[in-house]
């Protein structure tokens, strides 16, 4: 059975407590456990301004939960409970596993293709070219 | 980061004008300097940062490629490949879902 990842994000009131938020992850991943699931990572992003007004609220508190399920039906029940709950007003959940498959194909297919060709040994990160924004490559002295 | 390229009101290519027909020979060939389909060579951000999985939770990664009212930007301002440009999209997309883009800003 194929191990399915999913990224559950869910937005509460900001004017929620701390005890309550845990509560409701604490329900989801007992949810989770029960069906079959397993909550790989939680992150409080905190009290953030939204992109727009949801239920009348300019600022929200974000949690975001990496999660892993071997059935799908465990989806369903997750969203259940967070549309019943009063604190969360916003939640979203993402299938992740055929894009990180197809993101891994994409990786080994280009090491495949590297190292078919022989390179000229590189020092530190792969030689970016010089347009590279973020790479930090100590040996370039051109900064922005 | 910011470096926008100035947004050119880029309407439709004007063919009935006179000038060489069609826009093939060679890339970025500026004949008059009247109305120049590609300014400069651009390059696709993402490839060059081989960039394999478009973040909908980066939002400083999405915005470069978003006006300021919301809209995404096309392709030919900001130079990505057709691949990326679709999954800028979808991620674009989630975002806005989240309240993480706005949909659309008044101006």
């Amino acid at each position: 059975m194929a191990e399915r990842l999913y990224d559950l994000i869910f937005i509460c009131m900001p004017t929620t407590p701390e005890e309550e938020v845990a509560k409701i992850v604490h329900t989801l991943e007992q949810t989770a456990s029960e069906h079959g699931g397993k909550v790989e990572k939680v992150e409080k992003w905190g009290t953030r301004k939204m992109a727009y007004r949801v239920a009348k609220q300019r600022e929200g508190l974000y949690v975001y939960i990496a999660l892993q399920s071997t059935e799908g039906g465990l989806i369903k029940e997750l969203e259940r409970r967070l549309k019943v709950s009063d604190a969360v007003i916003k939640y979203m959940t993402v299938r992740l596993d055929e894009e990180i498959k197809r993101q891994q194909k994409l990786v080994s297919h280009r090491e495949h293709r590297a190292r078919r060709r022989p390179r000229k040994p590189v020092v530190a990160a792969a030689a970016p070219p010089p347009s590279a924004p973020a790479a930090p490559a100590p040996e370039q002295p051109a900064a922005s | 980061m910011s470096e926008q390229q100035p947004v050119r009101p880029s309407g439709p290519p004007r063919e009935g004008r006179s000038g060489p027909p069609g826009p093939g020979g060679g890339p970025g060939g500026p004949r008059r300097g009247k109305r120049q389909y590609f300014r400069k060579k651009k390059v696709c951000r993402f490839c060059v940062e081989k960039v394999d999985f478009i973040d909908y939770k980066k939002v400083e990664m999405l915005q470069p490629f978003v006006q300021e009212r919301g809209k995404i930007l096309p392709r030919r301002m900001t130079g990505t490949c057709s691949k990326h440009q679709r999954w800028l999209g979808v991620a674009v997309k989630r975002a806005r879902n989240i309240a993480l883009l706005p949909f659309a800003t008044e101006l």
